[in-house]
């Protein structure tokens, strides 16, 4: 998807769940979670996965660490197959790829201090020798944000914005050059995401850290993804470099989810097109397409024959995606795009002020205690 | 024309082990009939807790309300709890973020729904239902006459919330109050409801305070818009306004902090810190150990809500704001007039 080699790669994934299975009961229906799914993320990238709920996304997240087992397909670390590691060389390969989790709570051990949380990968994995873990405990506190006196607290006592820079510092710690984030910013208030997709940006331009970025919403999606997957019924149907997909989205489905997206802009209100219909079970998904059953462009062979996901840059799983003329998403207003053209002057002073404003608060985070780079004199 | 929803100085509070909770501190709003008012905050604002006392929802006896709740030209504070309950679900009605919560998962869909129509409109079961399967296909629930007879379970997020939002209908209310009401749902179906929402205040005229922590909900729904923080109102404003000029520095921070879908922004205006606790609200400005604009002055001594433009308030002793970047502002006016 870039230029750089991928240092994580996915082929094929494959997971299914039975479900309904009582004590002695058969399975009443299997699930295709994620039914062949193929990702690649370079260092310093992020490619976002955005979907609906139980399209599948947090499990193929799952899979990408093998916490979930994948039916088929293969994972790739560096070049080096995870599926074909057993258990030992599976835990060492880990160190390389961390998650971080939507609730930072139900992934923190409440009786273990923030120091000890942070000293535990340090120990396992052995990243520095014994001697140098307090000092490594700190440098970490400090590169997402946290003061030195936070090893001694114990998760309750964090707030949710900084327990969540804990459990980034914990996945931080075993020194990994993925990070799978699940929703990380979903449980938190829109000035507390705000703080934590900052340190995000700032750590993967320090540390050259590929992100593989689960998430529901769109505009986070276009704030931190360079390449994008728009998931649906357990399928990548359109992957990109993310300026294409939201300035161009091709599939009928990215330009739904797109169009329903609430704009912070009353300007732009009720100009929409409003995609009708549920989400099918996936417990029994539509033959052929699965978009097919919500989908204003469907014919015969939609129902019957399911579109695959092309090799290529920009790549759309529709059949009629030539035909589709692609949904270009007019410039916004107030939300503080610069160079867009402008209605009146004073709607363009009004902009510049807020601009200015906003950029006090920009400053002002900037300025806060910043991730340094591990290896510096601390 | 008269308010329909007026609240003078509305205070709910709690005895908590840390001492009282002011978690409401003295909101004034005022709704006009068919209007729709957001109040907009982060958690702990105390938006869902203003909600919840127009609706004689505040739990009791733990939580203490004061000032006054006039609505329809009738003091609803000291009302007798079932004179309360005779207001809801026939004048009032309210949706929530989660329909489970308030649906009976033992009752059918159908049978919850002719409930409210013989309690409050005393009608016989043949006309409640054929009003109750009408309402229903009003919502959009497809084939009304079949979901009728299903239990809630059966059905998918977005349509419990239809059904709610029916309940709510049945009786023609002049105001409904939604908690966020699409929270919980996936954006495509968010779409459909907020929609629907639209719809029918076009075709009733049913006025909505709508409680949203989603500044693009607001966007979409609001003609008044209300900023909550730490149990005040901060500002409030015409909607369009409200973005293109806010008066608040917290509204400013909160405008700065949510994603553009248009293009990622070079970086993301944090507000730095966190929303005080209701038993410790800080002195002076409530937002000002966040401000990045704060003095001394904003320190001591606490702002009241003053009218900065007509129609436009806001607590803050720096508003009109543009007074803070003038200079810039100016240059920058000029360079735009220049090009033009």
């Amino acid at each position: 998807m870039s230029a750089t080699p991928a240092v994580l790669r996915a082929e094929g994934l494959v997971k299914r769940f039975e479900v309904g299975r009582g004590l002695f009961g058969r399975a009443r229906g299997v699930v295709s979670a994620v039914d062949g799914v193929s990702l690649a993320v370079a260092p310093g990238r992020t490619l976002a996965v955005v979907g609906e709920s139980g399209c599948g996304k947090s499990t193929l997240a799952r899979l990408l660490l093998r916490l979930v087992e994948p039916d088929a397909g293969r994972i790739e670390l560096d070049g080096q197959d995870l599926r074909a590691l057993d258990e030992r060389a599976l835990l060492r390969a880990r160190r390389h790829v961390q998650m971080v989790f939507q609730d930072p709570f139900g992934s923190l051990n409440p009786r273990m201090s923030a120091g000890d949380t942070l000293a535990e990968p340090l120990r396992l994995h052995a990243v520095v020798p014994a001697g140098e873990r307090v000092v490594r405990v700190r440098r970490l506190l400090d590169q997402v944000g946290l003061p030195a006196e936070a090893a001694r607290r114990y998760p309750h006592e964090f707030s949710g914005g900084q327990r969540q820079r804990l459990a980034i510092a914990r996945a931080l710690a075993a020194g990994p050059k993925v990070l799978v984030c699940d929703e990380p910013v979903s449980a938190l208030d829109v000035s507390i995401q705000a703080q934590i997709l900052n340190l995000l940006a700032d750590l993967q331009r320090e540390l050259g850290l590929a992100y593989v970025f689960i998430s529901h919403d769109l505009a986070v999606v276009r704030q931190v993804a360079t390449e994008v997957a728009v998931m649906y019924l357990g399928r990548f149907v359109e992957t990109g470099p993310a300026a294409q997909v939201f300035a161009r989205p091709r599939h009928p489905y990215t330009q739904a989810l797109l169009g329903a997206v609430p704009v912070a802009d009353p300007a732009r209100r009720g100009s929409r097109v409003v995609l009708a219909g549920d989400v099918p079970s996936p417990l029994a998904p539509p033959p052929g397409c699965r978009f097919h059953t919500r989908c204003p462009h469907a014919d015969d062979r939609c129902r019957q024959e399911a579109p695959a996901l092309p090799e290529g840059t920009h790549a759309v799983a529709c059949w009629h995606a030539d035909r589709i003329a692609p949904l270009t998403t007019p410039p916004q207003g107030a939300a503080a795009v610069p160079g867009i053209p402008s209605d009146s002057a004073q709607r363009q002073r009004q902009r510049a002020v807020l601009q200015h404003l906003q950029a006090a608060f920009a400053r002002r985070s900037s300025s806060s205690p910043s991730p340094s780079r591990p290896g510096a004199p601390p | 024309m008269s308010p329909l929803l007026a609240l003078r100085g509305l205070r709910v509070s709690f005895q908590t082990p840390r001492g009282p909770a002011r978690a409401v501190d003295g909101i004034d709003l005022t709704l006009e009939p068919g209007q729709t008012l957001c109040i907009v905050g982060e958690s702990g604002c105390g938006k869902s807790m203003t909600a919840l006392s127009i609706m004689g929802l505040v739990p009791q006896p733990a939580g203490r309300v004061e000032g006054s709740i006039v609505f329809d030209g009738r003091e609803l504070l000291g009302l007798a709890p079932r004179a309360w309950a005779d207001l809801r679900g026939d004048r009032l009605a309210m949706i929530f973020q989660e329909p489970m919560t308030s649906l009976n998962p033992s009752h059918t869909v159908g049978r919850q729904l002719v409930e409210v129509l013989q309690r409050h409109r005393g009608m016989d079961g043949v006309a409640a239902r054929a009003e109750v399967v009408e309402t229903m296909r009003r919502v959009r629930i497809p084939a009304p006459e079949r979901r009728f007879d299903e239990y809630p379970h059966r059905l998918s997020g977005g349509m419990r919330q239809r059904v709610m939002i029916a309940m709510a209908l049945l009786c023609r209310p002049a105001l409904l109050i939604a908690d966020e009401p699409t929270t919980a749902l996936d954006v495509t179906i968010q779409a459909q409801v907020l929609e629907l929402m639209r719809a029918l205040r076009a075709d009733t005229g049913t006025a909505i305070l709508l409680i949203t922590h989603d500044l693009g909900v607001v966007a979409e729904m609001a003609d008044r818009v209300a900023v909550m923080y730490a149990g005040q109102v901060v500002e409030e404003a015409p909607v369009d306004e409200l973005f293109a000029a806010p008066e608040h520095p917290y509204t400013v921070g909160l405008l700065g902090a949510i994603p553009s879908i248009a293009a990622p922004r070079q970086r993301l205006a944090a507000i730095e810190g966190r929303v005080p606790a209701a038993t410790d609200w800080p002195s002076g400005c409530r937002f000002a150990p966040r401000c990045p604009f704060a003095d001394d002055h904003c320190r001591h001594e606490a702002p009241g809500l003053r009218e900065i433009h007509p129609g436009h308030r806001s607590r803050c002793w720096k508003a009109p704001l543009e007074t803070l970047v003038m200079p810039e502002a100016g240059a920058l006016v000029h360079a735009a007039e220049a090009t033009a």
